[in-house]
């Protein structure tokens, strides 16, 4: 009978050990996950809101998420596009939010001008307003190609688009940016200077 | 003729190829078979017009990976560790609470079925008492009790008795249908009798005389209060009844 009892008792204790080492080990995994994807995904959600504070605030909100819900994530290859997909979730409700405190927007504030030092950062500049012009569908699908080096057929699923609705939209967002450059050498002289 | 369609084939595959390149530079979608891409290379004009688009695509990516503020990482740690603490503690409260009001829930169905109302009359529920409490009395226990004690007992219900009614083993309040009322134990003949005294504003309905297979009982209205008997068959109701009458005084 004691041996029983003793035996329940350690038993618990491993049960206890078991809960804890979980708990640790997906500590771990969250914070791995923070450590590869919080650029990737910082950049995304300042390309959705074209607001810093509000990029960070979504980013927060994001990880949130996923900490909760992160015995769901089975595949850890899958990780950014579930990330990303938490993210335009949260995006969303953010945006019906506003729209019902029916708060007025305004122009987007494009990245700071202020520390521009070299032609690097003045190209960089003039460039991150006109892809802040790009229409949001032809932008969104061009910031996952380009940020999170996904495929053609991984965006489309992202963002349950057909896949030739994909490629068409990223063609023109480059076509757009390429028409830029060629007719605005003269305005980014001026800015040089 | 020939020409002009040879034309046409060679602008739609120009378009074709523009489409290709511009929407996907790093052949990430496997655009351009390895066929394809070997002849790009081998034609100056789309060689070019690749390479460009890939420069493009690389002013694009610096422009695009804008600068990630400074300690995200940290407070994106932080906060987790923060708003999981919160939970762990609003969980162990939550446990507490769940456990507390299992307790008392218990505690209320427990109450609610030792006294509560599965019975409608004064009888059923005197019986119900008296088996219920069957197990910590016996007729052989001391009797000690003094007219005085029992006397301080009754107060409470404006009453007393003149003299002794028997050797009474216990004098208890107890509850009765939710009435705070006294509970008498004395001994009889081969076994105790019960006697209660319940106030008046009753919801059970009176019975004058009631029994089971094992115990008979009968109750007498006061102005100020019910007196329940229950006892065994062999024992004489009537007899304890008048013993009550004859000593009980109300106090006005």
């Amino acid at each position: 009978m004691h041996r029983v009892d003793n035996h329940k008792v350690i038993r618990n204790k491993a049960n206890a050990k078991q809960v804890s080492t979980n708990m640790i080990t997906k500590q771990i995994r969250y914070e791995v996950l923070v450590r590869a994807l919080h650029t990737d995904l910082y950049r995304y959600a300042y390309w959705l809101c074209h607001e810093k504070q509000v990029a960070e605030d979504l980013v927060q909100e994001t990880f949130l998420r996923a900490w909760r819900a992160l015995d769901s994530l089975k595949d850890e290859k899958a990780a950014k596009s579930w990330l990303i997909t938490i993210l335009r979730r949260e995006n969303a409700r953010r945006f019906e939010r506003k729209r019902l405190e029916m708060s007025e927007y305004e122009e987007m504030s494009i990245a700071d001008n202020s520390a521009v030092t070299n032609e690097q950062q003045i190209e960089n500049n003039w460039l991150r307003e006109k892809i802040a012009l790009l229409p949001e569908e032809y932008r969104e699908p061009l910031v996952l190609q380009i940020i999170g080096g996904f495929s053609g057929e991984e965006i489309s699923k992202m963002l349950e688009l057909n896949k030739n609705t994909v490629m068409t939209r990223l063609f023109r967002a480059r076509n757009q940016l390429k028409d830029a450059f060629e007719k605005e050498p003269v305005m980014r002289g001026q800015y040089n200077g | 003729m020939k020409k002009n369609q040879l034309c046409e084939v060679s602008t739609m595959d120009d378009l074709q190829f523009r489409r290709g390149i511009y929407a996907d530079p790093h052949n990430k979608d496997k655009t351009f078979t390895d066929e394809v891409l070997a002849e790009i290379n081998s034609n100056p004009i789309k060689k070019q017009l690749s390479n460009d688009i890939k420069q493009l695509d690389d002013k694009i990516a610096k422009a695009i990976n804008v600068e990630v503020p400074e300690g995200l990482v940290n407070k994106l740690i932080l906060r987790q560790t923060l708003v999981n603490h919160q939970q762990q503690k609003r969980k162990s409260r939550i446990y507490l609470a769940t456990a507390a009001s299992v307790a008392f829930t218990i505690g209320l169905t427990f109450n609610f079925m030792q006294f509560s109302s599965a019975y409608d009359s004064l009888g059923d529920y005197a019986l119900a008492h008296v088996y219920y409490e069957e197990a910590h009395f016996n007729n052989n226990m001391d009797a000690k009790i003094s007219l005085a004690s029992l006397n301080k007992k009754m107060a409470p219900f404006d009453g007393r008795f003149l003299s002794s009614l028997g050797q009474l083993i216990s004098a208890e309040y107890c509850r009765f249908d939710e009435m705070k009322s006294l509970h008498l134990v004395f001994q009889g003949k081969t076994g105790i009798v019960t006697i209660f005294v319940v106030p008046k504003n009753n919801s059970l309905s009176f019975d004058d005389k009631f029994k089971d297979e094992k115990l008979n009982g009968t109750s007498q209205s006061f102005d100020k209060a019910n007196i329940i008997i229950v006892a065994k068959p062999n024992e004489s109701l009537q007899k304890w009844k008048r013993t009550i009458n004859d000593n009980i005084q109300w106090s006005i």
